[in-house]
């Protein structure tokens, strides 16, 4: 059944991909040129939820891809491998419920490369630090810009990712929240801070 | 009213430079930098809404979000002054997490002005004067805090108090999985955190009946000076 429902998803991808020949790619340039710094105050439509749910989408493919890759190579250990087999299933989970509300408008993803942060522990363990602040920060943004459906939907997610981020905070003896309110960043902000990381390639 | 807010200008009682001045450099720097952060987006709520031109469906909420607060703030604060938990990240979590509290209620207290309720009397039931009771309690909290939050978000009418409101949320989420890493449960037991209505909570929050009408007089400690 998981199955089924994951090859779907996947030939929706590749269909994506074929039929509209990569025009479509959420590429990070693309998304940069479409999201290029707007006033804060954006006006809350459908036609602006799918953008902002094919942003979150890219964020969460790359967690889902981050933590699939990393217990494949299979050098993770004790709590952080604990850790990464927990959170990859909700990243999944996550995907499906943005391609779900997507549907044919969700965009195809780019390639992501990961290098050491996926076969080194300390690296990992900083990449997925990086990433779940991230990613809550980025859905933070976007809250007020989100009709009401899908700001309710995002918000059932981003709350699992600021777990995360505690969780593996608390794992390197980090303080797991440290300020009495998280940041947001605009999209562009966001869609920097993961050009940084190099984990996006194309 | 001043945009940039910071914490410490919240920081009345100077829990947030005690909180500081007991923790490691690395961590220090860290809360410092936060806290304005933290600051600038609960400015937020200060400079959107004076009471007086956020809706009244706002300010139920506001004042809803408010007695959460003030019940996360007590609990933390009454549980660091009786000084019965034993270890030390159990220590250091309560005067973080009642540090940060206190911050998220004052405020809270200056965005709803004369508009903010009064706050209750509570009596923590000896949750506060034992370590296990003290843990599963703050875990209770902070998962229905975080729920709590959710189920307001879609239902906030200015854009400013849903921005504050949110990054309170996710916040309260870290601490959830805080205490429930120091708990040894799973910090993130589910793909989704649902969000609970109003009346859901208010309703477990009356079930635990730490709100009362007096002042709590009696502690299940012998009081530590009796004369």
């Amino acid at each position: 059944m998981a199955n089924d429902q994951h090859h779907t998803a996947a030939s929706r991808r590749g269909f994506l991909q074929l039929g509209l020949a990569g025009a479509s790619t959420l590429s990070l340039g693309a998304v940069l040129a479409a999201g290029a710094p707007r006033a804060v105050a954006a006006t809350p439509s459908p036609r602006l939820d799918v953008e902002v749910l094919n942003y979150a989408l890219l964020l969460e493919e790359l967690q889902a891809s981050f933590y699939e890759t990393a217990l494949d190579r299979g050098r993770l250990r004790g709590e952080l491998r604990e850790f990464a087999e927990v959170v990859v299933e909700h990243e999944q989970a996550h995907v499906k419920l943005l391609r779900g509300a997507l549907g044919g408008k969700a965009r195809a993803i780019p390639r992501f490369g990961f290098g050491a942060a996926v076969t080194n522990q300390r690296r990992f363990a900083a990449a997925a630090l990086r990433l779940e602040d991230l990613g809550v920060a980025a859905y933070n943004g976007q809250a007020a810009n989100l009709t009401r459906n899908a700001l309710i939907a995002a918000a059932r997610i981003v709350s699992v990712d600021a777990r995360h981020a505690a969780w593996i905070r608390a794992i390197q003896g980090r303080p797991p929240a440290r300020q009495a309110t998280d940041p947001a960043s605009t999209r562009s902000e966001a869609l920097a801070e993961l050009r940084k990381t190099g984990f996006v390639k194309s | 009213m001043n945009g940039n807010l910071s914490l410490h200008d919240l920081d009345r009682d100077g829990a947030i430079r005690e909180t500081e001045a007991g923790l490691p450099t690395e961590t220090r720097r860290d809360l410092l930098k936060g806290a304005a952060a933290g600051g600038a987006a609960l400015g937020l709520l200060t400079t959107a809404s004076p009471a007086h031109a956020a809706t009244r469906g706002d300010v139920a909420i506001l004042n809803y979000a408010l007695v959460l607060e003030y019940l996360q703030s007590a609990f933390y604060t009454e549980a660091e002054r009786r000084k019965a938990l034993r270890t030390a990240t159990a220590k250091q979590t309560a005067r973080v997490l009642g540090a940060v509290e206190r911050a998220h209620v004052s405020a809270l207290e200056r965005a709803l002005g004369s508009a903010a309720v009064k706050r209750p009397f509570f009596d923590f039931r000896g949750t506060t004067e034992d370590e296990d009771a003290f843990i599963k309690t703050a875990v209770a909290f902070e998962d229905l805090g975080a729920a709590a939050y959710k189920g307001q978000a879609y239902r906030i009418e200015s854009r400013p108090i849903l921005q504050a409101a949110i990054a309170i949320h996710s916040v309260e989420a870290r601490h959830a999985a805080w205490i429930r890493y120091l708990a040894g449960t799973t910090p993130a037991s589910s793909a989704f955190d649902e969000p609970k209505s109003m009346s859901e909570v208010n309703r477990l929050v009356a079930s635990t009946r730490f709100i009362v009408r007096r002042p709590a007089t009696r502690s299940r400690r012998r009081p530590r000076f009796t004369g």
